[in-house]
């Protein structure tokens, strides 16, 4: 008969087994532990800081895919996690409730304060890349109107259509966000198409702006413009890691590598790997290995 | 498809979050729903509690649960269980309370313990419409426990939901049609379960 | 004994010594606490004061479902268990008991031969495949099956129409005096009780109006409550609860129309009215007497 103790064990082992059936589970103990949300750019993001490390041989464990910024967050503060992907302008207004502010240092330096005083986690070096919101239009378009700035688009919009995702029209960060900010954004008309699709009606000509998320792989594939934000109403959602102090501490190599990887990752680069991903349904983990070797790193 | 030897594994993965949620729900589930069976006037409050809990976004609950229970299989377990008190309690109540009270009131009167009446005649009579509700439970936390996906419990929902951020229709169908086939096969065997049980019960 | 929210006692004063083997019939209108009344006696309902004793001891300090396994107890709506055989809801209480296996069988089947049901084709049916009568005829092999010391019987006939119930009444006699239980038996059906009862209870708002044999309920109603009830200057029914023998009177002179000493003076009073003018009274084939309409009318002062 098993001693009491014995018993307990195995009933932990019983309860510990679905977890381990998952591939999941908890690998070495000196493992750093690289968390992401449930979006494929996060999860890409996520797959180079990953593959970095490794390539630092540095061991990894992936926790990829958390449901949203809250289950991601409170899996960073329980220490299920030890970094992952966040964006600034997210951390600012989701994490943090803070109203919000328009410039990047602004932003990044009131959340990294924030976050090292509230929840002892720190923001290493941000990406220039920034997945914002924002208005896009074809360059046949741009040259008709000589159109590059949302101050620009303001005034014209009575002579333009805007092809638009539903919450567009309704949510305070968005148009009538815009139309208060920049004054005018009064369209000639306004239609709503799914996610993804209002990209296509610009390109059949049936509108003449189109809303946009600013490294969607469409805006590099179809060569359109994203007009400059350049009274900066939207805030900056730059990607940074965000990490506990006390995993940079165990680890101090965290820091260096993945501070030399943010700096490559612009609008650009990241419209081109969510290409990869989304269209070319490119495994993540591929591309990120893809990208690294790339920029040799 | 080089998805197709991980599904045998998630669906296992699956099935086992869908098992331990409703296992757990029931040790609520069952003494709440018998509880208000007893005392109807505890019932608007018990079932209101439980709808509350109901319409929490899953997500929200989901982040709640791993603040807690941290990541993995538990939290989605927690979060199952939750959802499913919503379906259970009021079920249970209903076909406790729908046990025609001559029958009660017979097995009082011929001397059966108030365990004895619970085992021996509630339960047995309540039967069709207790696994109906385990039909519905079921199904419910099959669907539900995609959210396994997000929180690294694995399950089928890994596949769906990663497929479908990419419109990747192959990934999305590999995770989808197993909890699909899931779902109608555990609604096909309730249902045979529910039908024994009206054979034996039809009313008297 | 009194219900929340209400505003008199259910069961108020009451006081019965029920005689063993006795068939005792509680007679009222509905609301007058009779089946409260009964359900005081296996615990089913627990009175705020007073008592209530079998063979000297107090049922309320007893176990009460141990107690209740020593009590038959039959409801109007029958109550049986619609997932289990007749068979099975027969042997119960046995099983309650932790009789053995081939003992419960022997009774399942003594039983169902002793409420007229072939063993053979009931003891494997289930509930809703029998009628209602044969319903509550397994109702009362199942409340007798472990052989009680007391029956409580509550208006188990009620559902039933007149022409059945009639069959059952008889038939609940003849088990029951094969059984030699007490029984407690409610009902709201004066024709019923007086069928039944070898003493009546007459209950009226929680007390009880008057406890007698049903002649003496019949022909002494003690208040107005009791005649009214039982319509105790309803001839007839009086008729037909008095024998020939009763009335007859001694006479040297013989009819050729004859009459049982056992019979009613209702059935006597017929065959006078029929044209006959004297009945010999018979008993064993010898005559004792004999009476006429004069008779009997004096047996109705």
């Amino acid at each position: 008969m098993p001693t009491r103790k014995e018993s307990l064990a195995l009933i932990a082992a019983a309860l510990a087994l679905p977890q381990c059936s998952g591939g999941s589970g908890r690998g070495p103990a000196s493992a750093v532990r690289v968390g992401s949300k449930n979006f494929t750019e996060d999860i890409t993001i996520a797959e180079i800081y990953a593959a970095a490390l490794e390539n630092a041989k540095i061991p990894v464990e992936r926790h990829m895919n958390l449901g949203s910024t809250q289950i991601a967050m409170a899996a960073l503060q329980r220490g299920d996690i030890d970094l992952y992907p966040e964006y600034t302008g997210t951390a600012l207004i989701d994490v943090l409730h803070m109203p919000p502010m328009r410039t990047r240092p602004q932003i990044y330096g009131t959340v990294k304060q924030a976050f090292e005083k509230r929840f002892n986690l720190t923001l290493l070096t941000p990406s220039p890349m920034n997945d914002s919101q924002g208005l896009c239009v074809s360059q046949a378009v741009a040259q008709k109107y000589n159109l590059r700035t949302l101050s620009q688009c303001a005034k014209l919009a009575p002579q333009l259509r805007l092809a638009t995702i539903a919450e567009f029209l309704t949510r305070a960060d968005a148009l009538p966000g815009l139309q208060q900010f920049y004054g005018g954004f009064h369209f000639s008309s306004a239609r709503t198409y799914e996610i993804g699709l209002q990209y296509e009606a610009l390109l059949r000509g049936d509108a003449d702006v189109a809303t946009a998320f600013t490294t969607d792989s469409q805006i590099g594939t179809d060569n359109l413009l994203v007009l400059q934000d350049d009274r900066h109403f939207w805030p900056e959602y730059n990607v940074a890691p965000v990490a506990r102090m006390s995993s940079l501490k165990t680890h101090p190599q965290i820091a260096a590598v993945l501070n030399r990887v943010s700096p490559l990752l612009t609008d650009s680069v990241v419209r081109q790997l969510n290409y990869q991903v989304n269209v070319q349904h490119t495994d993540p983990a591929d591309a990120a290995q893809q990208f690294l070797k790339e920029h040799a790193v | 498809m080089k998805h197709l030897p991980q599904i045998g594994g998630l669906t296992l993965q699956h099935l086992a979050l869908v098992g331990a949620g409703l296992g757990i729900a029931l040790v609520i589930a069952v003494p709440l729903g018998v509880f208000t069976a007893r005392t109807p006037r505890y019932g608007a409050p018990v079932f209101g509690l439980a709808g509350v809990v109901y319409a929490i976004p899953s997500l929200a609950l989901l982040a709640v649960a791993v603040k807690y229970l941290g990541l993995g299989f538990w939290p989605v377990v927690l979060v199952l269980a939750a959802y499913a008190q919503f379906i259970l309690i009021r079920n249970i109540a209903a076909a406790i309370a729908g046990v025609p009270a001559a029958q009660i009131d017979a097995a009082k009167g011929l001397g059966l313990s108030a365990w004895q009446r619970f085992a021996r005649v509630e339960i047995p009579l309540a039967a069709p419409a207790l696994l109906g509700a385990l039909r519905l439970t079921t199904v419910a936390l099959i669907a539900i426990a995609t959210l396994g996906g997000y929180v690294g419990a694995g399950g089928l929902g890994s596949e769906i939901f990663f497929g479908l951020q990419r419109q990747y229709v192959e990934e999305t169908l590999a995770g989808s049609i197993p909890a699909a086939v899931l779902a109608i096969l555990a609604d096909a065997f309730f249902r045979t379960l529910e039908r024994t049980a009206l054979k034996r019960t039809g009313e008297a | 004994m009194r219900y929340p929210g209400a505003d008199r006692n259910a069961v108020d004063g009451v006081t019965l010594d029920i005689a063993g083997g006795s068939f005792t019939v509680l007679l009222g209108p509905s609301g007058c606490g009779k089946s409260t009344l009964l359900r005081t006696v296996n615990a089913l309902v627990k009175p705020q004061s007073g008592r209530v004793t079998i063979d000297g001891s107090d049922v309320a300090a007893a176990d009460g479902t141990q107690l209740r396994r020593g009590i038959g107890y039959v409801i109007q709506a029958i109550g049986l268990f619609s997932h289990m055989t007749v068979g099975e809801n027969i042997a119960v209480v046995p099983s309650l008991l932790h009789w053995d296996r081939a003992r419960t069988a022997e009774r399942v089947d003594e039983l169902l031969g002793l409420t007229g049901l072939a063993p053979d084709r009931y003891r494997n049916r289930y509930p809703r495949e029998l009628s209602g009568g044969e319903q509550q005829r397994v109702g009362v092999a199942r409340a007798i099956a472990a052989e009680p010391r007391v029956l409580l019987m509550d208006e188990p006939f009620g559902a039933v129409d007149a022409i059945l119930r009639a069959d059952l009444q008889d038939e609940m006699l003849r088990i029951v005096q094969s059984l030699k239980t007490t029984v407690v038996f409610v009902t709201h059906d004066v024709d019923e009780a007086l069928r039944l009862a070898d003493r009546i209870v007459v209950m009226r708002e929680g007390r009880v109006e008057q406890y007698d044999t049903p002649l003496d309920i019949l022909t002494k109603p003690s208040t107005r409550f009791v005649a009214q009830l039982l319509g105790t200057d309803d001839t007839l029914r009086r008729l037909s609860l008095m024998r020939a023998a009763d009335a007859a009177v001694a006479s040297e002179s013989t009819s050729a129309e004859t009459i049982d000493a056992g019979a009613s003076l209702r059935d006597a009073l017929n065959r006078l009215l029929g044209g006959v003018t004297r009945l010999s009274v018979v008993r064993d084939g010898a005559p004792i007497g004999s009476l006429g309409l004069e008779e009997i009318r004096k047996a109705l002062q």
